[in-house]
């Protein structure tokens, strides 16, 4: 076969038929790029942990063991055991209460280190050094306690109350400890009666699951005297913990993706095999002039192929570039640095869409290959006779202008490309709709975990100190907000970690307010906002854990003395994290000694919020901090994620319709002279023009509506249930007639916007050129 | 009387570089004047007849009929008098497949925001009168030439033009069917429509047009009254 005919002919029809060319270069420049972020940002849900797991030698389990009665020598040949790749200890450890600046944290986990690094969890030191003194302390990031450098911390539950300064904050990628110091100072911390313990660290060869981390540490266990395991930690938590919002994310961002592969797929196909279609009268043309079946095919398919390529490694670019500003958001949430877009990512994208474009020209290329040059010329001429005329005849009936009612009946000429175009705007519209409702659901849950509208301000000591109800701190800062004209409402709150009943080890993070806190609009999925003493709200986390319902009563443990309470509702607080709301007097009151954190307050309509937090400020002075609401890292990447996915949603179902229109054009462009030729404006051609997608767009909404909210309400409680949370009504309910009405007008908006670049080429065509058109 | 067309110094060139297409034709036609343009293929007569019905513009020259200028006309004014100026009809008829023949008639009428019924109305009567009527509801497509030239002729007279510029008219026709058409735009002429004709027809130019112009190489070269039927006046 000579190669040069077949190129000459290739070469000759791109650069012949610019548009269109242009339109098959953009379609897959944005689909691509969409791909290539859709798939970067699937990525990122595992990436940043494992990256950092790798880097920092993660242990898949932490194993705690009770060392008094077992030597060095016998813990060291766990390392032996079937299943163990790689093991580090014994590390002595103990638990202790550290208290700093009147705080007391909840029981701490110390472990003795002689240097940060190892063959397992080498920590990363944030800031400072490693302990070099027996007094000296380094804290863990994920204790989230973060005093100065040079801090003092009592441990009073060691024998003489010891004192130890903080020296250094460092970071292990799976948790293994609160604490650390040099391996001496263990037993001094140790308090009086406790069993010495020790810490082993293992990696296995099989931990990708729950089930295989326990046999392994069960393997471990067996090879000790019975007994000496007391307990593990695995390294799944701190990954789920780690990768939590890129987990809640995923349902969406997999939900885009596969909108966005559908849409692709569709106008991939409908843009290049139209292509070739429109083509045919050239295709039977070329096979007069000795053209064989196999040169057609090389021709159309390098034809389609030479603009797609192009488009498909720009699209890369523009995907890779599109992900960057994300993907650091993302990194900076994870704090491991920076993250990219795989090197797979960046090879599947690309060819996936390539192969799907050379799949898409091939079928109709051999089809027209295979036909004779007259047929190939007939069927190139104009859509078959027949299709549409009845449309027409029944379009003519109604009392519209009749360029509009030509363009209206125009689509039945060429239904399967038609039915194609109408897909891609349902895509479209579908995808405006999921992702209009999904963010008003972000913005609700949003306002329901951060209170920013009901309670942007909030107030506390800057020590991070807390105080006691009543005391003088607590005074000074009503105190002030009574004087700010702008305050609406307060309440005191104090934050604290309880003990769940029932004898379940559980830890929940409670929150005890010090007066009505019904104001401040926590989204309620069941049940109500607690009444009086005896009563709290707790998350659904809370539930899943203790196997309670609301309704029931829950036992908890505030260290010193058991609280019951009537559970009334579940309150929307994500995360696996069991949590609890109550007051104050159910807590105890005043004789449950507990500590007051921060006012939550409430401000007047109009109120400038900076110039609230800036004259509340000046007001308290320097012993005092005021915070407005700033954005939750999760909310700011998903509000750009949706913005940014939609928007290429809606882009490349533009890019279908304008191919469509394009097409239909050309193959109309004889008529439109006709119509011209008898009167048609240029206004009324562009009517016309316009009006050919007005019934696909219709069809399209109406079948997106429905679709649109159920993809909304399936991917709001994937993303929920993800983040360990039922989901309030009041969140899933967003969509109002009105607005689903304004939402289903994208459909036309996506197909007025892809038809006008056609519809005004139609309207300036020269009427004498076009007559004379085949 | 004023001239219905009025053609002055008219000159179209497709490429800047390239040969006139027509080179400097001045040309004046009455009102109920039947003209044929006549020459051979390529000379011109096409794009003269263009530039006549504003579907073309041209390079230098000014043309005006009935009183417009319409060489500076904005493309939507064009369009305005193609549909109440101007009928024209087509070698290949140039009807629209899609559409029912009343529907090919009514569509100048309705575009020109005729009321509905009056486009009917109007539309009904050059069926009947081109006796075409029993195939208002058909297609096209299912006509014979002859049929469908008369469609295409009721549709350029639906506006009631002043001018009926028809490109061959018979061009695409068999010689009886042509003959018919001839007689049906005599007929026409004869009740006062002005006309001007592109053919290759002498003999149609002869029986049918009351002047013939030759165009050679996009000139003028001759501009006689014919010995035919045709009612108008020359200057």
């Amino acid at each position: 076969m000579s190669a040069r005919p077949v190129l000459r002919a290739a070469s000759g029809g791109v650069t012949r038929h610019r548009a269109q060319t242009f339109v098959i270069f953009m379609v897959l420049l944005v689909s691509t790029a969409s791909a290539t972020l859709g798939l970067a940002l699937l990525a990122a849900a595992d990436g940043p942990f494992d990256h950092a797991f790798a880097a920092q030698r993660g242990a898949d389990a932490a194993v705690a063991v009770s060392s008094a009665h077992l030597t060095t020598a016998q813990l060291a040949a766990t390392s032996r055991v079937s299943g163990v790749t790689a093991a580090a200890g014994p590390f002595s450890a103990t638990t202790a209460t550290l208290s700093s600046q009147g705080v007391t944290l909840p029981s701490s986990a110390v472990v003795g280190r002689s240097s940060p690094g190892g063959r397992l969890d080498e920590l990363t030191l944030v800031t400072g050094h490693w302990a070099q003194k027996p007094d000296q302390i380094v804290l863990s990031e994920g204790m989230g306690f973060f005093p100065g450098l040079g801090t003092k911390m009592t441990v009073p539950t060691a024998p003489g109350t010891p004192v130890l300064t903080v020296v250094g904050i460092a970071n292990s990628i799976t948790n293994t400890a609160d604490a650390w110091v040099l391996p001496g100072e263990i037993s001094a911390l140790r308090p009086a009666g406790a069993p010495v313990r020790a810490e082993m660290l293992y990696r296995f060869a099989s931990a990708g699951t729950a089930a295989q981390i326990r046999g392994d540490v069960a393997a471990v266990a067996a090879a000790l005297p019975a007994g000496a395991v007391g307990g593990f930690t695995s390294w799944l938590n701190a990954r789920q913990q780690a990768t939590g919002n890129s987990t809640i994310l995923a349902p969406f961002v997999e939900a885009f993706a596969l909108i966005g592969l559908f849409m692709s797929v569709l106008i991939v196909a409908n843009v290049v095999s139209g292509a070739v279609v429109a083509s045919y009268r050239r295709i039977g043309v070329l096979k007069s002039i000795g053209f064989s079946p196999a040169q057609v095919v090389v021709a159309y398919v390098a034809r389609v192929g030479a603009p797609a390529l192009a488009g498909c490694l720009v699209g890369l670019a523009a995907g890779n570039l599109l992900a960057i500003p994300v993907l650091h958001k993302s990194a900076a949430s994870f704090g491991v640095g920076q993250q990219q877009v795989p090197l797979w990512v960046n090879v599947l994208a690309p060819v996936v869409m390539c192969a799907l474009v050379a799949l898409t020209a091939f079928v109709p290329a051999l089809r027209a290959g295979r036909l004779s040059a007259v047929q190939a010329i007939a069927l190139g001429h104009a859509p078959r006779q027949g299709r549409g005329y009845a449309a027409h005849r029944i379009a003519s009936r109604f009392r519209l202008p009749r360029p509009v009612s030509i363009g209206l009946a125009a689509p039945f000429a060429r239904p399967a490309r038609t039915a194609g175009t109408l897909a891609a705007i349902m895509f479209g519209v579908t995808a405006v709709i999921f992702a209009v409702g999904l963010d008003s659901t972000l913005s609700r849950a949003e306002e329901g975990q951060r209170l920013a509208t009901t309670a942007p301000v909030q107030v506390g000591l800057a020590s991070d100190n807390a105080w006691q109800p009543g005391s003088r701190p607590g005074r000074a800062i009503t105190a002030a907000l009574r004087s700010r004209p702008g305050t609406l409402r307060y309440v005191a709150v104090a934050q604290t970690e309880l003990g769940a009943g029932g004898g379940l080890a559980l830890k929940v993070n409670a929150q005890a307010f010090d007066g009505n806190a019904g104001w401040l609009g926590y989204g309620l999925i069941s049940g109500h906002w607690y009444r009086g003493t005896g009563q709290a709200v707790v998350n659904t986390a809370y539930l899943d854990q203790t196997g309670l319902a609301v309704g029931d009563t829950t036992t908890v443990s505030t260290g010193t003395r058991s609280v019951t309470a009537r559970i009334v509702g579940e309150v929307f607080v994500p995360g696996n994290q069991p949590a609890l709301m109550t007051s104050v007097q159910t807590l105890g009151g005043t004789s449950a000694n507990l500590a007051l954190d921060q006012y939550d307050v409430g401000l007047k309509p109009g109120v400038s919020i900076d110039s609230y937090v800036g004259q509340l400020n000046s007001a308290l002075g320097a012993n005092y901090w005021v915070s407005g609401p700033g954005q939750g890292q999760f909310y700011l990447i998903a509000d750009s994620l949706i913005a940014m996915l939609t928007l290429m949603m809606a882009v490349v179902a533009g890019l279908g319709v304008l191919n469509t229109v394009l097409l239909a054009t050309r193959e109309r462009v004889h008529d439109l002279g006709v119509f011209k030729a008898v009167g048609m404006t240029p206004r009324q051609t562009i009517a016309m023009v316009l009006c050919w997608m007005v019934a696909p767009a219709v069809v399209a909404a109406v079948i997106a509506i429905p679709v649109g909210m159920a993809l909304h309400t399936a991917i709001a409680n994937a993303m929920a249930r993800a983040a360990y949370t039922g989901l309030p009504a009041s969140f899933l309910a967003v969509y109002r007639p009105a607005g689903i009405v304004l939402l289903a007008l994208s459909g036309l908006v996506i197909a007025a916007a892809g038809a006008f670049l056609p519809a005004s080429w139609a309207a300036r065509s020269k009427t004498a050129t076009a007559l004379r058109a085949e | 009387m004023d001239a219905l067309i009025q053609l002055s110094d008219v000159s179209k060139q497709y490429d800047k570089d390239g040969a006139f297409a027509v080179e400097d034709v001045s040309l004046q036609v009455a009102p109920g004047e039947s003209v044929a343009v006549m020459g051979p293929s390529g000379s011109g007569k096409s794009t003269l007849l263009n530039l006549i019905a504003g579907l073309d513009r041209p390079t230098a020259g000014t043309v005006t009929v009935a009183g417009q200028r319409i060489d500076s006309l904005s493309e939507t004014s064009l369009a305005k008098y193609r549909r109440q100026r101007v009928g024209m009809i087509f070698q290949f008829f140039n009807l629209l497949d899609d559409l029912t023949v009343a529907d090919n008639v009514l569509l100048p009428a309705q575009l020109a925001g005729l009321s509905r019924a009056a486009a009917r109305r109007r539309a009904g009567e050059l069926l009947d009168r081109l006796k075409i009527s029993q195939h208002r509801q058909a297609y096209p497509a299912r006509l014979s030439g002859g049929e469908r030239q008369r469609v295409a002729i009721a549709r350029a007279l639906v506006n009631s033009p002043e001018l009926l510029l028809a490109d061959e008219p018979t061009g695409a026709l068999d010689s009886v069917t042509g003959e018919e058409i001839g007689e049906l735009l005599l007929e026409l002429n004869q009740a006062g429509q002005s006309m001007i004709m592109v053919t290759h027809n002498a003999d149609l130019a002869v029986r049918y047009a009351s002047r013939t112009i030759q165009i050679v190489d996009g000139r003028l070269v001759g501009d006689e009254v014919s010995s035919g039927a045709g009612t108008g006046w020359q200057s």
